[in-house]
């Protein structure tokens, strides 16, 4: 017997798929982007050859496609380094570590973007390096990063599609056995993709709202 | 077993026709998405609402829903309705439709970056409005968008991968026969991912080359 009608539990499997891609999405973010603000941090303060490693490292994954650094990860590491790994696992490795490539390359020229004059004020003032770095660089910095962070966002939000090739059951995976049971790809697909673009406009009206309040001090309040 | 890349040699013709393969898909696409992106973006700069409004909405879409999401609608979708095409032209259709929506953005910033004088110019000297956009604006905006256009580029190259999902067996389809037959993934993705570094890295290299040759004459006006 074959199911080919759609039922009432293909929107909760839809919903289990949304859930898996929201789950790596956050999870990859969140360990991407720390990890990429130590990179950048390491580039700020010019640690010796650790410094070439990042930049270089950040420039490799960059310049490859995911699904390529994907494979990489999930039939290259285990084979080579006699681990297991989940599909899951190797999708949070690769997710995060192409987040902190991004996230460093903005961070870098956020941090760039701060004149001297303000760091060299600063210190006039007695602030220790680190209060510099919290107080004075990371509030400018971060109002100037979180737009392209923004943008940053929503294009990882479709790259997590990818992890569907290596077997994890995200949105789009779901698609794919909804696809293949009921035949009917517009339907499925038109689903998928809009369930996407409505998350990928969340993201972008998430952005916006913090990018205005973080940017608010410069508004002109009158006099 | 070690990190060993000897074992490659004797597959290198194999991924050479897949390189070859990645290049046809790719030019095909890049003429197809500066086509679409040419249309599109005289669509978003025309007086028209409906033109501005519908263009809008098909960049919106196409920038926010997964590359493989809209590759599968079409490659599941075409013979749904009777269009029955290899996998190699429906890669090339999906590849320039979701181009084109970011080819048009980087054609329709030079369109409004032209000064108004030169417009009025041309609507003095009483050329048809076709004739103005034919040879005065859209000259002008190419010349000055051939840089962010090698972007669009670039990502086009890393986007290609996605077409090895159907079946296509370009660079990383014939990566994945070579890791299957050889049972050594690693070394075959690590390779493959420093290729395309290198083939992304040749891309931006002509596009910048092209660009100080078609601007050698502006030097100080475009920076």
């Amino acid at each position: 017997m074959r199911y080919t009608e759609f039922t009432p539990y293909d929107i909760v499997l839809l919903l289990q798929g949304l859930s898996v891609t929201l789950w790596l999405f956050v999870a990859s973010t969140l360990i991407g982007g720390a990890l990429g603000l130590g990179f950048a941090v390491v580039r700020y303060y010019r640690v010796l050859l650790l410094r070439q490693l990042v930049h270089g490292l950040a420039e490799l994954l960059k310049n490859s496609p995911v699904l390529v650094q994907l494979f990489l990860v999930f039939f290259g590491l285990p084979v080579l380094m006699k681990i297991n790994l989940t599909p899951s696992q190797a999708a949070l490795i690769t997710l995060s570590g192409n987040t902190a490539a991004f996230v460093y390359v903005i961070a870098v020229s956020a941090i760039e973007a701060i004149s001297r004059d303000q760091i060299e004020a600063a210190r006039v003032f007695g602030l220790t390096r680190w209060t510099i770095l919290r107080r004075v660089i990371a509030p400018q910095a971060l109002a100037f990063a979180i737009g392209p962070l923004t943008g940053l966002l929503v294009n990882q939000l479709q790259v997590t599609s990818l992890i569907s090739v290596i077997g994890v059951i995200d949105l789009t995976k779901v698609g794919h056995i909804l696809n293949l049971r009921t035949l009917k790809p517009f339907i499925v697909w038109a689903v998928v993709g809009a369930l996407y673009y409505l998350t990928a406009k969340a993201v972008a009206y998430a952005g916006s709202r913090l990018e205005r309040r973080l940017r608010a001090h410069t508004d002109w309040k009158g006099v | 077993m070690g990190f060993d890349l000897s074992i490659l040699a004797k597959h290198v013709p194999f991924l050479l026709e897949g390189l070859w393969l990645t290049t046809v898909v790719c030019l095909g696409a890049l003429a197809g998405s500066i086509v679409l992106g040419i249309v599109v973006a005289a669509c978003r700069t025309a007086a028209s609402p409906l033109a501005r409004r519908l263009s809008a909405i098909y960049v919106d879409v196409f920038r926010n829903i997964p590359f493989i999401v809209q590759l599968f609608f079409f490659y599941f979708g075409l013979p749904e309705v009777g269009i029955y095409i290899e996998a190699a032209p429906t890669g090339i259709i999906a590849l320039s439709i979701a181009g084109g929506a970011y080819t048009s953005d980087v054609i329709r910033a030079g369109i409004l970056a032209i000064e108004p004088g030169i417009l009025e110019a041309a609507e003095v000297s009483g050329l048809t409005r076709r004739k103005i956009f034919t040879m005065v604006i859209l000259p002008i905006a190419l010349r000055t968008s051939i840089r962010p256009l090698g972007a669009v580029c670039v990502n086009l190259v890393l986007t290609s991968s996605v077409l090895s999902t159907i079946t296509l067996n370009e660079l990383t389809g014939s990566a994945k026969i070579v890791a299957a037959e050889t049972f050594r993934p690693f070394e075959v993705y690590a390779a493959l991912l420093i290729a395309y570094a290198c083939l992304t890295y040749a891309v931006s290299g002509l596009f910048g080359a092209l660009h100080r040759h078609v601007n050698r004459h502006t030097a100080g006006e475009v920076a």
